[in-house]
């Protein structure tokens, strides 16, 4: 008998999550809040949780408030898998996240499989929306858009060799690939294309062999880390005159923290642009609740993402899509609304549209400075 | 023929530093036959330490950069090896009598505790050292312009591996270090104190790689949370590849994997250089099981 009421206790318990408290909508949020991006991934957690207080406080959605139920998948796909079936028994509705095309790849099939939607926020790589996968989405572009506008950035500039360097991650290899069919098109020679590990600290041997192959400008495609330590060696050898240039992994304030200020001055990068270059009431009114609870500003563009991702959830339970598909729906004749990093909308395959890219440059003060158009 | 010699410096410094911290683990493994998988994050602890003094003592401001580095450096040797220590009495001492593979499971779980301890306490981004503590200069040597703070890191790697070396052979307690790695048995029978000689060893190794943490933090400017694992595990391989629990083998073998890594980055391919390094490792397991300098004995595995 005891155990036949343990059992019931038991069955009863697994059930609960999954019934929905009245007058309320779950959302998940996955993020690396462990591991190697981390501090990305707190970024998004504050970013996230930030909006979804206002949103509460200013009444939630239709009555209801929104709660927000955050996993860690550590910057790992194993992790990720893990994280997801979580969430997808949490009872959420739709799971917004996470930094990373591989970490979000592990996670895509279990949130499909279960029905939710997924907003991929740091997912570049091309083949997450080729899949077919009819409740995914993502906020952030696709590597081939930003590939295309890194080979018109390089033939703008005027450039004649490039050496093309990625760090074997999926994000980074694809746009060094898509940069590379751009220039090949363009007929602009790449003098040098190889890969180096990522979360070393000594670059020499891979910029001794890169200057011996004489090129007038580097496109590092990978993370901050790398390119801080690759400036800052690259200075150090005395290697002063050709510049480098960014995807938009490196758009993190403490890339001239770790290159120092002298040595970032002149290095370029293309990326969305953060808040606190954009001029829409959105972007300003995000920005100084985030400074008054925060204290700081954001200092990457993907957290911001992510907040764009939940805005996007937001409209959809406002205008009374209440399931999974209804969502998915809605977000698929989505245009225009006004996000934190421009417009925001999606096409049929769930990238989002429109263009967004613009150069950074870092000035003598160590700041990222927006270039004009 | 520049761009070789450029690469040979470039692969001895990294090769020092891999060097530093292969003595780290190649001392445990002679002495307790456990590969203390936590070396790399006590690695990250010292690095954070050098920061942290230099930060809050202000001591940069007291004495001169030179002096200051000294300083900070013997500090942060003392702090490490007193991590050491507290992870070997915690983490080890309890399980000394308890099978291999639970000692192994606990350093795994003691190298996961310390990485997010330092994540929990310093925060997840990356911190930077200031930069005035780099000696600024270059020295011409064979025609190649050659950063000098290169050949400081080489220096104070080969200082610090020969002042060990003497101590190791030329010391009674060195001798008793030597002997407990033989047989802990026998050297309890001749009075040595065996407990105090592991405690002495986790003081040694820690400490030397808590100094190599801050030497990464001085040249390199940049930590992180998770720098330890990827050196760890490039040491590891270092001292395998001279022969684990031989300490001459580990400086041969960190210096060497140095040297392969920076050449076949130059003249292979990149991407491929940590493969290379390993193909060599096992070309020379297989020719050496017991690595180059190690020698060839039934207990050791």
């Amino acid at each position: 008998m005891c155990v036949l009421a343990r059992l019931c206790t038991i069955f009863l318990l697994t059930l609960l999550p999954l019934t929905v408290a009245a007058g309320e909508f779950k959302i998940g949020l996955m993020c690396p809040l462990t591991g190697k991006w981390a501090s990305e991934g707190q970024d998004m957690k504050n970013i996230v949780s930030l909006l979804v207080e206002k949103a509460n406080a200013s009444g939630g959605v239709g009555g209801n408030t929104i709660s927000l139920v955050v996993e860690d998948d550590a910057g790992d796909p194993r992790t990720a898998a893990l994280a997801a079936q979580k969430l997808a028994s949490s009872g959420v509705l739709a799971v917004i996240g996470t930094y990373g095309s591989a970490v979000t790849e592990a996670s895509q099939n279990i949130l499909d499989e279960a029905e939710l939607v997924q907003i991929g926020t740091g997912s570049t790589s091309v083949r997450l929306t080729e899949k077919g996968l009819q409740r995914f989405f993502r906020t952030c572009p696709r590597d081939d858009a930003q590939g295309s506008y890194a080979g018109a950035a390089l033939v703008k500039g005027g450039y004649k060799a490039v050496a093309l360097l990625h760090d074997n991650s999926s994000y980074a290899k694809g746009l060094a690939e898509e940069t590379r069919s751009a220039l090949n098109t363009a007929g602009v020679k790449v003098v040098f294309y190889d890969a180096l590990t990522p979360g070393e600290r000594d670059y020499t041997a891979i910029l001794t062999k890169l200057k011996a192959a004489k090129p007038d400008i580097i496109f590092f495609t990978g993370y901050y880390p790398e390119t801080g330590m690759l400036l800052r060696q690259k200075k150090e050898m005395g290697w002063n005159d050709v510049a480098m240039m960014g995807g938009d992994a490196s758009n993190h304030q403490d890339l001239v923290k770790i290159a120092g200020p002298e040595a970032s001055v002149g290095y370029f990068f293309i990326s969305p642009p953060l808040p606190q270059d954009m001029d829409t009431s959105e972007a300003k009114a995000f920005l100084e609740a985030y400074k008054s609870k925060y204290k700081t500003v954001p200092v990457s563009v993907w957290a911001i993402l992510a907040g764009d991702a939940f805005k996007a959830i937001e409209g959809a339970l406002a205008s009374g899509a209440h399931t999974p598909d209804a969502i998915a729906a809605w977000l698929k004749q989505l245009k225009g609304m006004p996000g934190l990093s421009g417009t925001l909308g999606f096409d049929a395959k769930g990238d989002r549209v429109g263009e967004f890219y613009r150069v950074y440059m870092v000035d003598d003060k160590g700041d990222f400075v927006l270039q004009p158009k | 023929m520049e761009q070789f010699f450029q690469q040979l410096l470039n692969g001895l410094a990294v090769g020092g530093i891999y060097a530093l911290i292969a003595l780290g683990y190649t001392m445990v493994y002679g002495v307790m036959k456990l590969i203390n998988f936590a070396h790399g994050d006590i690695f990250t602890i010292g690095a954070y330490l050098g920061l942290t003094l230099l930060v809050s003592c202000n001591i940069a401001a007291v004495l001169p950069p030179t002096a200051a580095v000294l300083v900070i450096f013997l500090m942060v040797a003392l702090l490490a090896a007193l991590v050491g220590y507290l992870l070997e009495r915690v983490a080890y001492r309890p399980l000394r009598n308890a099978g291999r593979l639970s000692a192994v499971v606990s350093a795994l779980g003691a190298s996961i505790f310390l990485q997010n301890g330092v994540m929990l306490i310093y925060g997840a981004r990356f911190y930077v050292y200031p930069d005035f503590l780099r000696p600024d200069f270059t020295v011409h040597l064979l025609g190649l312009a050659v950063p000098g703070v290169r050949l400081l890191i080489i220096f104070a790697s080969v200082v610090l591996m020969v002042a060990l070396s003497a101590f190791i052979q030329r010391t009674r307690t060195g001798a008793a270090i030597r002997a407990v790695a033989v047989d802990p048995g026998a050297a309890q029978l001749m009075g040595i104190n065996v407990d105090r000689i592991i405690s002495l060893v986790f003081l040694i190794g820690p400490g030397l790689g808590g100094a190599a943490g801050l030497m990464v933090g001085i040249y390199y400017g940049q930590i992180d949370f998770t720098m330890g694992w990827s050196y760890g595990l490039k040491a590891l391989t270092a001292a395998i590849l001279g022969g684990i629990g031989n300490i001459p083998g580990a400086m041969l073998g960190g210096l060497m994997l140095g040297i392969i890594e920076a050449l076949a980055a130059g003249y292979v391919s990149m991407a491929w250089k940590d493969a290379i390094a390993f193909l060599v490792l096992i070309f020379i397991l297989i020719i050496r099981p017991t690595g180059i300098l190690g020698e060839r004995t039934a207990e050791k595995l």
